[in-house]
């Protein structure tokens, strides 16, 4: 019988560290350029949630007529796009307001979280306390079982049919295969980031980072040849090293979204006037503000994307879960909170590098840790957060 | 229930919050560290009271402890009272201790890390008392509870008329005492406000007394109080400060409210059970002074002794070492304050009231669990202290009392509504909490009473005075 391990838990933290960094990416942007640690932030995912919910799945919530019910993914389109207004909601009706009092930083915190009691309570008002779920097509879980043996390393796919499991699909790898794709990837990711570094200045700024570049080749160069070089079954009767890997498609789904996510946020900030505006902004306002930024533009901006990118985070967090609550938000704002800390708030790269980082420190933790201390996943982000804090405050990418 | 019997279990509840508050009032108020995690000092101390006390096989408990410190003490005399009082004393301790571990590494830190890193550890230990049975029962809680002395009470002194009497002229006196203090107060009212104020209270008793009765009466009742509302708004517009009209149009609703209802409900001998609210008719053979009473009673002890030592310490050169730390950290290290170990103790003397408040809590309700001990309690706290004035200590006590009337004294609207309404109810005044909250920071940041005065100026400033 072959077991889930660590790679599982590590495949589970990347899909949990993702939503995070979506969560800590919106939150970094709003404490480094509104300069509001934002205690709202997770009830912004919670809201996000439910309103895909109504779009999605009306008849869960009491208040809303059941009128249109959307597929999953036309509703959750429809939720970030409401949500983005909620956003600017929240910019002109609560912080612009603070804003141009000068309200200082303790302010702000106990402002948001006024706001955060006030989103939290109003999800709990219209739509109750329940567990409820998206309505959305449900497919069984493919399992990835690899097993090591002496001849080499075998794939099979297993999925499991009513009492018992079915093999999809098997094939295998000798070992010799195995390592030379292992180093035509390793060597093709050190020389794409030779080849993409070789310019670096101070005058350069590379679309995409060479080091995510080469991580990103290595790992398409290592997929395409391990399908190149696919050979027949190994004998798995006995093998040295076996571990099973749950794979669903909604994992790849969420990973996927949350990848076009983060490279339309680069754009943004990197490519776009407002993108400039914004980094200005963040490193120094009165300078931003004399040089001709439209600082309002910019912080509504700031609040509508981070409004944005936390409801990306609420509905996957939701779907991912099958599960929404009205606490589920503020259940996830000390990862996040710990995700921005750890990778420097005033660096949103940092911040979803943070994300994926807490994700799978929270996933391999809990894996590794006895089973009585599952109840303690947040705990893990927050020793993280303490940790870093202690040694480096100003977090592991701050400064950047 | 009477209503002198709801009147006395607000107000220990108001005083167990006010200790509460005033704890959070030092850390955040006067050297302002915004400590989000201050609800788990509560819970240390209702639960370390209890666990202390407890005897040794409790009932359907499976958490460590049962120390059974009144037992030990049964040969001293008031040997309960004793062990509940070295009880508090060791909660305090403990809260400030735990309270010192978690300062250390984190307040060395800005102010915003240190709202999530407090917030993550009471978070934490939180779920850890909810989830380990073997510590303190976990999610079921902890029953038998000691109550010091609870087996004299109701006190009699013989005779139903004797009782009536001396706890009836101490109820009156008591009464008496706050009228003067709060007429005193109001008295140089502008007499147009104060006009105005009156027809504010006439207008939202009336209008509330008419949704209680119900049906149509519901929508009307509660347009006319809204009515009375915005009438009391003009007439403080009008006036030089708001504080006095203010305090009128609060006694008389209250004194509608205590003495107006049992006269329509019970009669005459309604208004003379809420003139003598100290003393309970039902209980015992010939009425008496109830444990609930004792209780407020000792509660506000508390309260009277925590609130002068707060005064003590904010009026003295100590204290004007934390208000210089929460303006500007930099200034006093530079006159040669270690401004981190002021912070640290800042923080155990607020977290050893908060233990205090929890004793007393535990006491008063005489089961704790831990969803009593939530976050929202920490942000309840911040509410109150916010509306009454941050660094303020007075302010704490009427922030606090307005907060806990206002929460308690709208679960009256949960009769009007079917039961399966509760939750939508209780997420909807959390709501207006909010707003409230983000209201008065923006209109009024500084709360009813403002920031207090202190007789610690600059002596160079005052001619020279000496502390």
């Amino acid at each position: 019988m072959v077991e889930t391990g660590l790679i599982d838990a590590v495949a589970q933290g990347l899909v949990t560290g993702s939503i995070i960094a979506a969560g800590a990416l919106g939150l970094s942007l709003v404490y480094s350029i509104a300069e509001v640690p934002n205690f709202a932030h997770g009830d912004m995912l919670t809201v996000g949630a439910y309103l895909a919910l109504a779009l999605n799945n009306p008849s869960e919530i009491p208040f809303v007529p059941n009128a249109v019910a959307l597929p999953f993914a036309v509703a959750a389109v429809g939720a970030v796009v409401v949500a983005g207004v909620f956003g600017g909601i929240y910019e002109k009706a609560v912080f612009a307001r603070f804003r141009d009092k000068d309200a200082d930083l303790i302010t702000m915190v106990i402002v948001s979280l006024g706001l955060a009691l006030f989103l939290q309570n109003l999800v709990l008002f219209l739509a109750g306390s329940a567990n409820v779920t998206y309505d959305t097509v449900r497919r069984v879980n493919v399992n990835v079982d690899v097993y090591a043996t002496g001849s080499g390393l075998g794939v099979e796919l297993t999925q499991r049919a009513g009492a018992d499991l079915a093999t999809l699909d098997a094939w295998g790898y000798g070992w010799l295969a195995v390592v030379a794709v292992l180093a035509v990837a390793v060597a093709a990711g050190v020389a794409v980031y030779r080849w993409r570094s070789a310019d670096t200045g101070y005058e350069r700024v590379h679309f995409v980072s060479p080091r995510v570049l080469a991580v990103a080749t290595t790992l398409a160069v290592a997929a395409g040849g391990a399908a190149l070089t696919r050979g027949g079954t190994v004998a798995t009767s006995n093998p040295a090293f076996s571990t099973r890997i749950g794979v669903s498609w909604k994992y790849g789904a969420i990973l996927a979204v949350m990848l076009a996510t983060m490279l339309c946020m680069n754009y943004v900030l990197k490519r776009t006037k407002t993108g400039r505006a914004m980094r200005a902004t963040a490193d120094d306002q009165s300078l931003a503000r004399v040089r001709g930024v439209d600082i309002d533009r910019v912080q509504l901006v700031v609040w509508v994307l981070a409004a944005v990118l936390a409801a990306i985070a609420g509905v996957l967090l939701g779907w991912y879960a099958s599960n929404l609550n009205p606490n589920m938000g503020f259940n996830l704002l000390l990862p996040v909170f710990a995700a921005v800390i750890v990778g420097g708030i005033d660096s949103p790269y940092g911040a979803a590098l943070g994300g994926l980082l807490v994700g799978l420190s929270m996933d391999v933790g809990v894996y590794l840790l006895p089973a009585e201390f599952a109840t303690y996943r947040t705990a893990i982000a927050f020793v993280i957060l303490v940790a870093v804090l202690l040694v480096t405050p100003e977090g592991l990418w701050g400064d950047a | 229930m009477a209503l002198a019997d709801f009147l006395v279990s607000l107000l220990t509840v108001v005083s167990v919050y006010t200790l509460f508050g005033l704890g959070l009032n030092i850390k955040y108020g006067f050297t302002g560290l915004v400590d989000f995690g201050h609800v788990l000092y509560f819970m240390t101390g209702a639960y370390v009271t209890v666990v202390v006390t407890l005897p040794v096989a409790a009932t359907s408990y499976e958490g460590i402890g049962g120390f059974a410190l009144p037992q030990l003490l049964s040969g001293v005399p008031l040997g309960g009272l004793l062990a509940w009082f070295v009880a508090i004393f060791v909660a305090m301790v403990v809260a400030a201790l735990l309270s010192l571990l978690v300062g250390v590494p984190t307040l060395r830190l800005r102010e915003d890390y240190l709202a999530i890193t407090a917030l993550g550890i009471a978070t934490i230990l939180h779920t850890v008392v909810n989830d380990e049975r073997w510590l303190f029962n976990g999610p079921f809680g902890v029953r038998d509870v000691h109550q010091p002395l609870a087996e004299a009470f109701p006190v009699s002194l013989g005779s139903f008329l004797v009782n009536l009497a001396v706890f009836g002229l101490v109820s009156v006196l008591v009464l008496a005492y706050i009228g003067y203090r709060v007429g005193d107060y109001v008295y140089g009212v502008d007499l147009r406000a104060a006009a105005m104020a009156a027809a504010a209270a006439v207008l939202v008793v009336a209008g509330l007394g008419a949704a209680a009765l119900g049906g149509a009466l519901v929508l009307g009742g509660v347009l006319v109080a809204v009515a009375g509302v915005v009438v009391l708004a003009r007439g403080i517009g009008r006036a030089d400060g708001f504080g006095r009209p203010l305090a009128l149009f609060t006694a008389l609703v209250f004194v509608a409210w205590h003495f107006g209802t049992p006269f329509f409900t019970a009669g005459p001998s309604g208004v003379l059970a809420s003139a003598v609210w100290l003393f309970d008719p039902t209980a015992g053979a010939d009425g008496g002074f109830t444990y609930g009473r004792f209780v407020l009673l000792v509660a506000v002890s508390f309260v009277a002794v925590a609130y002068w030592w707060c005064e003590r310490t904010v009026n003295s050169p100590y204290g004007r070492v934390l208000r210089s730390i929460r303006e500007d950290e930099d200034v006093p290290e530079a006159l040669g304050k270690r401004t981190f170990r002021y912070k640290v103790q800042s923080m155990m003397f607020g977290s050893a009231l908060a233990a205090a408040a929890g004793g007393l809590w535990a006491t008063h309700i005489a089961f704790i669990d831990p969803t009593q001990f939530i976050a929202d309690i920490t942000f309840f706290a911040f509410t109150a202290v916010i509306i009454g004035g941050a660094a303020n200590n007075r302010g704490v006590v009427v922030g606090t009392a307005v907060f806990w009337t206002l929460h308690t004294g709208t679960r009256f609207l949960n009769d009007y509504f079917p039961t399966e309404y509760a939750t939508q109810l209780a997420a909807l005044r959390v709501m207006l909490i909010g707003v409230l909250l983000m209201v008065i920071l923006y209109y009024r940041s500084e709360g009813l009473l403002g920031e207090q005065t202190y007789d610690t100026g600059v002596a160079a400033e005052e001619g020279g005075r000496s502390e």
